[in-house]
């Protein structure tokens, strides 16, 4: 069929048509479940939003109730604001950190391998193992309060009493600064691909003409990792708009301290599978895609595409 | 003629009706049923997986005509389960925990088994109430057995009452004054969770209730529920308690254990940790304080029960009521690590009070949907506990959840 499309519009020869053809063909079956289960249940998931849907499938149609009901309750209402608060900071924290240590490794050229790999780890360690460890760094008889007992400040003194993980004003913030850290690996790998494909005449351009590394930083470096920029952005604000796992861990499925770990997805994860109301999770689902998608786009309007032939 | 052969096709189509995929019971012949049963449950360690092989072949001993295909699930029980049944192919006996039960009897997956029960002669009354009614829907029938059961009871280092100079608290003035002893010597009492599941066991104890016995509306504004929940929250105001986490630790038992507090409220579960972490520490088991409306605790249990989609109910039938009858139940409480559910199996060596506090436990299973009204609990009184809210708030968060469910089509 692709092959006629591309005979009908003649623009194309025979060789490159069945070349076309041949490209289709390897991607047929890949293509084909993605639009299932990636493009299919998201309409799937748009139409069980407007159900009352259990786990043996439908009992009621029940129209656009269930985004009335979430428009009016406060747990969710929490959820959004934790979110975007956790997006609003994590995500410039771990692109300036992950633009810090790619610059920096790709200045060092003894043992870059095994910076770039140290840097890289808490990217690809299981979320759960390193959540599981931060719980005992920061527990109020951990490592981090004995550490600051060893400074001389006495955890006792702050207002959560040295209980990081267990006081509401404390946990999103840990929970914050763990993944600012773990995620910043993915994020330097991300730049340090665009860093190594800027020609180096550039830089040596710019010291004939008097700049020094700060300025070469901001003028040539920043600018023309733009590309990066955008992809690393959208990828980090995506990634923090669904985080789940740590506050899952962290916090209990309920959210505690005081809903202060309550993220949008863990809300969704308890209408499916603590409460077993599928509709509802749906709608939660359609609305968390909506603000993903509006955050995409406007990143899109501000950084502009990831055009990687164009920076180069 | 005609009229008798009516009468014939009848009274086969009623036989059919009542045989093979799972019907009723005048005519169940247990020696006649064969084939395959699978079973799924979660495993908890090596040892309860001993303990329920013991069963399983006792239950193989006396029918061997039915093999038991033991299909454990690892990770999450509950996901595993809803895509299962889903898919209408759960598997034909389960566990069901009682906290969950609500909602899986509400969305028809389980089979009630009341009518199996009067006709093939199941006795159900051996079964510690506060045990059984976790299972029973709002339609009043039951859609499972519990397996087994653990109570909260109160777990004191014994050393460290004694070196305090006093003896454990039977009342909840009690457990103010021995806080107070305690505190006065630099210690914590107690290492109390800041949760529902805990908590409600004080305000049964002082008359309180979340909801009215039929489970219609919720009981929350009436007395006793404030003052227990006042009780527990001076615990901590009054420096006499501790969370775990203040503690610096993940739960009640690893306070004990590390002596941060002397008394934790836990069930059965503690033995076998405190044993494999602490052998060395010396702590005991009472029953829970009496509050001013008498003793009380929280029962918490998980069912076998049968899938509604089970394509092999009658081998079903026969596993289930072996492992929740007396013979079957013996065998796997002897294994250690659980407590029987049923009143004429005897309690394992050390786990009198534990089994004997199931005689005024209130279950721990309410409504569909409950999950949220715990959350709310949960969370206000930890903003209560730290500074952001008070006793009322608690209540008025946790009554406009709770009347949210009860109100939810």
């Amino acid at each position: 069929m692709a092959l006629a499309i591309f005979k009908g519009r003649g623009s194309l020869g025979t060789e490159r048509a069945q070349e076309a053809f041949a490209g289709y063909a390897f991607i047929a079956i890949p293509l084909v479940l993605f639009l299932i289960f990636n493009i299919g249940s998201l309409f799937y998931s748009a139409y069980i939003s407007l159900w009352r849907w259990g786990i043996l499938g439908p009992t009621a149609f029940v129209g656009i109730h269930n985004y009335q009901v979430i428009l009016k309750d406060e747990v969710f209402h929490t959820a959004i604001k934790n979110s975007i608060y956790y997006t609003v900071l994590v995500v410039p924290i771990q692109v300036a950190l992950g633009l810090a240590l790619a610059v920096t490794v790709n200045q060092i050229w003894r043992g870059r391998t095994f910076f770039r790999a140290s840097f890289y780890f808490p990217s690809i360690a299981s979320s759960a193992a390193i959540t599981v460890l931060f719980i005992y760094i920061m527990s109020a008889d951990g490592l981090f309060n004995h550490l600051l007992q060893q400074i001389g400040i006495n955890p006792l003194t702050f207002h959560n009493q040295g209980d990081w993980l267990g006081h509401q004003d404390t946990a999103m913030n840990s929970v914050l600064g763990l993944n600012a850290w773990t995620t910043s690996g993915t994020m330097m790998l991300f730049y340090l691909g665009q860093l190594q494909s800027i020609p180096t005449e550039v830089y040596e351009a710019a010291r004939v003409d008097g700049a020094g590394p700060w300025t070469a930083f901001w003028r040539i470096t920043f600018p023309l990792l733009r590309p990066a920029h955008y992809l690393v952005l959208t990828t980090s604000v995506i990634g923090a708009l669904q985080m789940f796992d740590q506050a899952f861990i962290v916090g209990s499925p309920d959210g505690n301290p005081n809903y202060s770990l309550m993220t949008m997805v863990l809300y969704l994860y308890n209408a499916t599978f603590r409460q077993f109301q599928f509709g509802y999770a749906s709608s939660v689902g359609i609305v968390l895609f909506v603000i993903i998608f509006t955050a995409t786009l406007i990143q899109r309007r501000f950084f502009g595409t990831a055009d990687w032939a164009a920076a180069r | 003629m005609r009229k008798w052969l009516l009468l014939a096709a009848s009274a086969v189509v009623a036989l059919t009706a009542c045989g093979g995929g799972g019907g009723g019971g005048g005519n169940f012949d247990a020696t006649k049923v064969s084939g395959t049963v699978v079973l799924s449950g979660w495993q908890a360690s090596p040892e309860e997986g001993q303990a329920l092989q013991a069963a399983i072949s006792g239950f193989q001993t006396k029918y061997p005509n039915v093999k038991v295909d033991y299909q454990p699930i690892s990770g999450d029980y509950p996901t595993s389960m809803v895509a299962k049944f889903s898919a209408h192919q759960p598997p034909d006996v389960f566990y069901v925990d009682s906290g969950v039960a609500p909602d899986w009897i509400q969305q028809g997956v389980l089979q009630p088994l009341d009518d199996w029960a009067s006709s093939r002669g199941f006795d159900t009354t051996q079964f510690y109430p506060g045990y059984l009614n976790a299972f029973k829907g709002t339609d009043g029938k039951t859609y499972g057995y519990p397996k087994d059961g653990n109570t909260l009871a109160m777990a004191y280092n014994t050393d460290m009452l004694t070196a305090a100079g006093v003896q454990p608290p039977t009342t909840y003035d009690e457990m103010t004054s021995v806080g107070a002893a305690m505190k006065a010597k630099g210690q914590i009492a107690y290492s109390l969770s800041p949760s529902l599941d805990r908590i409600l066991a004080f305000i049964y104890g002082d008359g309180g209730a979340l909801l009215s016995a039929d489970k219609k509306s919720d009981a929350i504004g009436q007395p006793g529920f404030k003052e227990a929940l006042t009780f527990y929250l001076n615990l901590f105001k009054q420096g006499y308690a501790k969370t775990p986490s203040q503690l610096g630790v993940d739960w009640n038992g690893k306070a004990l254990g590390e002596k941060k507090a002397a008394i934790i409220f836990e069930g059965g579960w503690l033995d076998s940790y405190m044993k494999g972490t602490f052998p060395n520490v010396n702590y005991k088991w009472v029953e829970m304080p009496k509050g001013s409306a008498g003793k009380s605790t929280l029962g918490f249990t998980v069912s076998y029960s049968i899938g509604k989609d089970s394509p092999h109910k009658d081998a079903a039938w026969l596993l289930l009521t072996y492992l929740t009858g007396k013979d079957g139940m013996t065998l796997w409480t002897q294994g250690g690590v659980a407590n029987p559910s049923r009143k004429d199996v005897p309690a394992p060596a050390g786990k009198d009070v534990l089994v004997s506090s199931a005689s005024f436990a209130h279950p721990w299973s309410f409504i569909p949907g409950f999950s949220k009204v715990n959350d709310a609990f949960n969370n206000a009184f930890t903003a209560a506990l730290q500074g952001s809210g008070s006793v009322d708030d608690i209540i008025s968060k946790t009554k406009a959840a709770l009347d949210q469910q009860l109100s939810a089509p």
